[in-house]
């Protein structure tokens, strides 16, 4: 099985978690896993950055879906960027960017979010 | 076991009774010769002769079974005692002495007394030598047999030399050797057989601790009464008062008895410091033997466990014992089973730091002292009637994976022989231990195989069993799952005679989760597919239904579409689903048609209803359309490549004139034959309709 890793990247109230690698059933929990420590922190500015990501199922998708209602009851917002071609596909297919943002750059993700102060800097 | 053949018993008895018969005359007063009593005491010693394989063939002697003979010579010895007490023999004996003339004629009375005890001692005697026999053969050597032999051979011998006695007659046998002399020779003789056969007192080794406890106690009694019982008998013999013969006989047979008793008594006493040793080694062995038999025969996990302990506690004999497992990397251990633990104790488990300083040791580790040790405040707390403590960590590799506890009430309980049995035992329970996890988990893995085997067989009677009927167009459709169970999906609707409605789906996820949805979707679908006729209509209405019922991170993403053959078109929506592809007949490019949709299950309805696209798509005899899952793009070689969109649209545009049926052949042979060896990971369903 390929892998997947997943990589925090904490800003003043945004943080942008990095997913790297194949996202799909057996892999899922990982990402599970980091949003719900996310959530239990009340860290609700959640930036998801697609750009290492090679692979998703619908196994993977289903994992954003699962935990969006939470975030935007409490006034968060789970945003998505960087993906590639053949990963946005997959989104577009199901109609998730009705649901969510989703962006080219990280840049430009980061300003939608309020009163940030930039979480890039630190890669 | 030999049978006592009715001739080597009636014989003897005949002989006897021609004495008698002699007897009878000599009362009567008929005649009275010299001649007349050797022909009796000849009748006799032949009897008795005769009747000596009694002791080898007499059943008793041929019980292997030690504390059975010895229990039957206790209870003859204190019988015969307690009879000879009642019987009062002493006046008889005086009255011989003092007339020197024999009492046994003297009247009936005394003739009857004195012939029924001549024959219950000489029985009795039999008795006690096939007893004695038995016990001396137990342990047989190449000399035992003769030694025996010998010493009968001396006693006929001795006791045939009584004869002399009838009267004043002395054999001189040359000058020097008269037949007093010999009986003396012989005399010697038989005691130093009688000696000799007496050291073979091997059986001792064969008891336990319990019987030589309960054998010494026994003795205490038995030698002095059989010594008593001898000396009695040796001064008022009530068969030597009807013959000589018989009455060395008898005689010698109790002064035999007598010696062996005493030794045998003399050696379990030297036996006894040494039992509790002996018998341990022996416990500890069979213990040994137990658990390694169970590791054969026994494979639930819970049993073994349980006969781990029981044994482990029994051979160190210990007052309470228990076997905690590894549960996992980081759970705590679980108290697996136990012996004299109370409830509370088990309730509790084993406290975290005994078992944390089992795993630390990775040694067997003896505690001679509680109270002393590191352990004192835990197990004070847990169970304090444990003064001493010994643990030994069942080790698989250099993990371990349980350990075997052991305690006594009081300090000082176990020794170094101990800690070493243990050991040795904790390295068999891992073995056993082992090879039932082995067995449990295979069990398991075989019971999920067979249920996801049903799971499947219920999954494909999910599907249609054939393809609907509609005049004017061919359907075909196929589905495979990577697993047993997948969450793909298709189905038809007859709504009237030209118009069908056709559904193709994927639940997200895989496995069983995605299979029971994916049922649930196909109730949906037949409840709604009746009742509207706008595709559209239907999945905001399934969405709806879906929505209610479904975990937040699941979805489905499907085309619902409605034929109708006489008009010549389709009208579908794609909910998320993977756009369909159209070839005309024409032979022009593939139209690769994506109207606006999301999956099922995403959103509670507003959004949904908005997105939803209906799409209407007119066809002509020989155009097809091609509904396919993602299965077939995101397929996947081993080199990780991905069969993509862009290969199955070129690959239908190549066959798309094919019937529907090879078409679908042919789709899956191409896919199959670019996955090569890879695992494929996702289901793949196709559904064509082609116009004729």
């Amino acid at each position: 099985m390929e892998n997947f890793k997943v990589v925090r990247l904490d800003g003043v109230n945004l943080t942008t978690l990095k997913i790297i690698g194949f996202l799909d059933a057996h892999t899922a929990p990982t990402l599970e896993e980091a949003i719900q420590k996310l959530l239990d922190e009340e860290q609700v500015n959640i930036l998801v950055d697609f750009k290492e990501l090679s692979y998703i199922s619908s196994a993977g998708l289903g994992v954003f879906m699962g935990f969006i209602e939470e975030v935007r009851s409490k006034n968060g917002d789970i945003k998505m960027c960087a993906m590639s071609p053949k990963i946005y596909r997959v989104f577009d297919l199901l109609g998730f960017p009705t649901i969510y943002q989703i962006f080219d750059k990280q840049e430009e993700a980061l300003a939608t979010f309020p009163q940030n102060s930039a979480a890039s800097s630190s890669e | 076991m030999k049978k006592i053949g009715p001739i080597s018993l009636i014989l003897p008895l005949a002989l006897f009774l021609g004495g008698v018969l002699i007897d009878l005359n000599v009362l009567g007063g008929l005649f009275d010769s010299r001649a007349l009593d050797y022909l009796r005491e000849g009748l006799i010693t032949l009897a008795l002769i005769l009747s000596l394989p009694l002791i080898y063939k007499q059943r008793l002697a041929s019980d292997r079974n030690i504390i059975r003979g010895l229990r039957t010579l206790f209870y003859l010895i204190l019988g015969t005692f307690l009879l000879l007490l009642i019987s009062n023999l002493e006046p008889f004996a005086a009255q011989s002495l003092s007339t020197g003339h024999n009492v046994l004629y003297g009247s009936l009375v005394n003739y009857f007394i004195l012939t029924a005890w001549a024959l219950f001692s000489s029985l009795l005697v039999l008795v006690i030598l096939g007893t004695l026999r038995n016990l001396i053969f137990i342990k047989q050597k190449k000399s035992t047999a003769l030694h025996f032999f010998l010493l009968m051979l001396f006693l006929v011998f001795y006791g045939v030399l009584s004869i002399t006695n009838i009267s004043d007659l002395d054999f001189r046998f040359s000058y020097r050797l008269s037949s007093e002399n010999l009986g003396y020779v012989l005399l010697f003789i038989v005691i130093n057989l009688m000696v000799l056969n007496s050291f073979r007192v091997a059986w001792i080794n064969y008891l336990n601790r319990r019987q030589k406890m309960t054998l010494f106690w026994g003795g205490m009694i038995l030698v002095p009464l059989q010594w008593l019982l001898y000396i009695k008998f040796h001064t008022a013999n009530p068969a030597a008062l009807f013959s000589p013969v018989l009455g060395r006989f008898v005689d010698l047979g109790f002064l035999f008895l007598s010696i062996y008793i005493s030794l045998s008594f003399i050696a379990l006493i030297f036996h006894l410091p040494t039992a509790h040793l002996f018998d341990r080694q022996i416990k500890q062995l069979s213990s040994l033997h137990t658990l390694s038999r169970a590791i054969s025969s026994e494979f639930n996990l819970e049993r073994l466990a349980e006969t781990t302990v029981e044994l482990a506690v029994q051979v160190t004999e210990a007052d309470s014992g228990w076997l905690a497992l590894a549960a996992g990397d980081s759970a705590p251990w679980r108290l697996a089973a136990a012996r004299n633990l109370s409830t509370t104790e088990m309730d509790g488990g084993v406290p975290e730091p005994i078992s944390r300083w089992a795993i630390a040791q990775l040694r067997p580790k003896l505690i001679n002292h509680v109270g002393k040790s590191e352990l004192n405040v835990p197990m004070s707390v847990w169970k304090h009637d444990v003064q001493s403590l010994l643990a030994v960590p069942l080790r698989s590799g250099e993990e371990a994976i349980g350990c075997l506890y052991v305690g006594k009430k009081f300090e000082y309980g176990f020794e170094q022989d101990d800690l070493d049995m243990l050991r040795a035992f904790s390295e068999q329970a891992v073995i056993a231990i082992r090879n039932a996890r082995l067995v449990e988990s295979s069990l398991v893995r075989e019971r999920l195989e067979q249920e996801l085997r049903i799971a499947h067989n219920a999954q494909m009677k999910l599907l249609p069993k054939r393809m609907p009927r509609l005049p004017g167009v061919l359907l075909d459709a196929v589905c495979r799952t990577a697993n047993e169970v997948g969450g793909d999906y298709y189905d038809f609707f007859r709504i009237d005679e030209n118009r069908l409605g056709l559904v193709i789906g994927d639940v997200s996820g895989k496995g069983a989760s995605a299979a029971f949805i994916m049922a649930e979707l196909k109730g949906i679908m037949e409840a709604l597919a009746p009742k509207h006729h706008s595709p559209k209509e239907l999945l905001i209405a399934a969405n709806e239904t879906l929505f209610g019922n479904i975990d937040r991170n699941v979805f489905v993403s499907l085309v619902y579409g409605i034929v109708n053959a006489g008009a010549g078109e389709i009208v579908f929506c794609r909910a998320g689903q993977c756009p369909v592809l159209y070839a005309p007949a024409t032979g022009e490019k593939v139209h690769i048609i994506e109207p606006k949709g999301m999956g099922l299950g995403l959103d509670e309805g507003e959004n949904f209803a908005q997105a939803l696209e209906e799409y209407r798509q007119t066809f002509r005899s020989g155009d097809t359309f091609l509904f396919y899952t993602d299965g077939a793009v995101e397929a996947r070689n081993a080199r990780g490549e991905e069969f993509t969109e862009t290969r199955l649209v070129s690959l239908f545009q190549r066959h798309h004139a094919l019937p529907p049926e090879q078409l679908q052949a042919r789709l899956i042979e191409e896919i199959s034959g670019f996955v090569g060896s890879a695992r494929s990971h996702d289901d793949l369903t196709f559904v064509i309709l082609q116009a004729v």
